[in-house]
């Protein structure tokens, strides 16, 4: 095989990048923390979850059912964000899998709060929303893949998956923080996560001015510049040149962690390169 | 950090150039190289329980790394249209080493490249390569076969 010594060497002269080895870093260190999130969470799910799965299963069938399970008393508040809906289906190369959360309010009598009534009715919408975009992602990258000679057995080996799953980052008698997080993976991941801070006695949702005062925009600027600036590998985030962190605004997601500091956190390969993921900044009050 | 994460970590680190290759390889362009290369070491250390056996730690990386790189192939083929006129005109982003051999490989489909580079480029065995594509032996033996054939009948309408 004369003729594949000199491909070889064509094949082994590509030139290396100067950073690749800080691009292999950065996988690692995501694929790292994920693989750490995805323990912890299994591990907080064992025994919370295997009590409460068969409790709230039924609460959308039935009525009463529902209105007994509100009796549960429960520590800290008078409301609670449990678990409405969780199902799993698999078939053609997808899984779905949803844990759909819904703001419940404790105690007899004590009428559900409008906020409430409109955000478990928006959750419901997003999460009917998602699952149905990650079945129509699926079954056109299915059609693509098949199409370009792909086979049906090796489509049988894709890992695509439709994830809808919260998590409650911290609650108080009044209020409560949590998280929607979607996730449609095929060969590459789509996720969009969707912030709920509420405020239920007084029936709205928290801003970051609510919790970090008039300058909350300077305040979180000066912050995340800072924390970006101190961190590890600077070289990580994007600078204004390429589309990097400019201001925080109305739209920035944020929840509220259990020392009731805001916790902003952006998307995917939007102020940093994709490998970091989600990237939080944790804003001390 | 674990034993095996180590392990895993520092196989990773010290053959990094031969990944990016592989990718360029496939991708022809320098920042899809390496974001396929980030990809997939990301997903490495993700599902690095899966990795049973870590004396098959090569075989199981390759394939993640093999899987992201046909798959972003497949992709472009259904968003590119490129008349094969325009092919030879235009200037590629990142062109390839001039080599008609090395070219002709990666003009093949998906599947065939994944053999023949393994096969040559990167000396695995043809077991090795059943492993890193999941395919039985002798689905193997008849991809390499094929894309030897083909290689071998273009190369002479080339003369």
């Amino acid at each position: 095989m004369k003729n594949f010594d000199e491909a070889k060497r064509v094949y082994e002269s590509a030139e290396i990048p100067a950073e690749l080895d800080s691009r292999v870093r950065a996988g690692m260190k995501e694929g790292a923390r994920r693989a750490r999130r995805v323990r912890t969470l299994r591990r907080s799910l064992g025994s919370a979850a295997a009590c409460l799965a068969v409790l709230f299963a039924g609460l959308n069938l039935f009525p009463t059912f529902a209105a007994a399970a509100a009796d549960v008393p429960v520590v800290g508040g008078f409301f609670q964000v449990l678990t409405v809906r969780s199902w799993e289906r698999t078939g053609d190369g997808l899984v779905v899998h949803v844990d759909q959360p819904a703001v419940s309010a404790q105690g007899s009598g004590s009428e559900m709060p409008e906020l409430s009534k409109k955000v478990n009715q928006e959750i419901r919408e997003r999460v009917d929303a998602r699952v149905a975009e990650g079945e129509k992602t699926v079954a056109e990258y299915k059609e693509a893949f098949l199409a370009t000679g792909g086979t049906e057995d090796e489509w049988a080996e894709h890992d695509n998956k439709v994830t809808v799953t919260y998590d409650v980052e911290s609650q108080t008698e009044d209020t409560v923080s949590f998280v929607l997080h979607t996730m449609i993976s095929t060969s590459v991941g789509d996720q969009q996560d969707y912030y709920y801070n509420l405020d239920l006695k007084k029936d709205r949702e928290l801003t970051l001015a609510d919790l970090l005062g008039d300058d909350w925009v300077n305040v979180c600027n000066k912050s995340i510049k800072a924390q970006m600036a101190a961190s590890e590998d600077p070289s990580v985030y994007f600078d204004a040149s390429m589309g990097g962190f400019e201001t925080v605004d109305e739209t920035t997601g944020f929840y509220i962690n259990a020392a009731g500091n805001p916790v902003v956190v952006f998307p995917r390969a939007t102020v940093a390169i994709g490998a970091m993921g989600q990237v939080e900044f944790e804003i001390t009050k | 950090m674990n034993k095996k994460e180590e392990k895993l970590t520092s196989y990773l680190l010290e053959n990094q150039s031969r990944f990016y290759r592989l990718a360029y390889s496939y991708l022809g362009s320098r920042e899809d190289a390496l974001d396929a290369v980030q990809t997939a070491v990301c997903r490495a250390l993700e599902k690095q329980r899966e990795l049973k056996n870590e004396d098959a730690v090569a075989t199981w990386f390759y394939r993640i790394l093999v899987n992201i790189c046909t798959d972003q192939l497949r992709r472009r083929k259904r968003v590119i249209f490129v008349p094969p006129e325009a092919l030879d005109t235009g200037s590629y982003d990142d062109p390839a080493p001039d080599d008609s051999l090395y070219r002709q490989v990666n003009a093949l489909p998906p599947e065939i490249q994944t053999v023949v580079k393994l096969r040559f480029y990167e000396e695995l065995s043809l077991q090795e390569i059943a492993q890193v594509t999941g395919w039985n032996l002798n689905t193997v033996k008849t991809r390499l076969y094929g894309g030897l054939k083909k290689l071998r009948v273009s190369l002479e309408e080339q003369l």
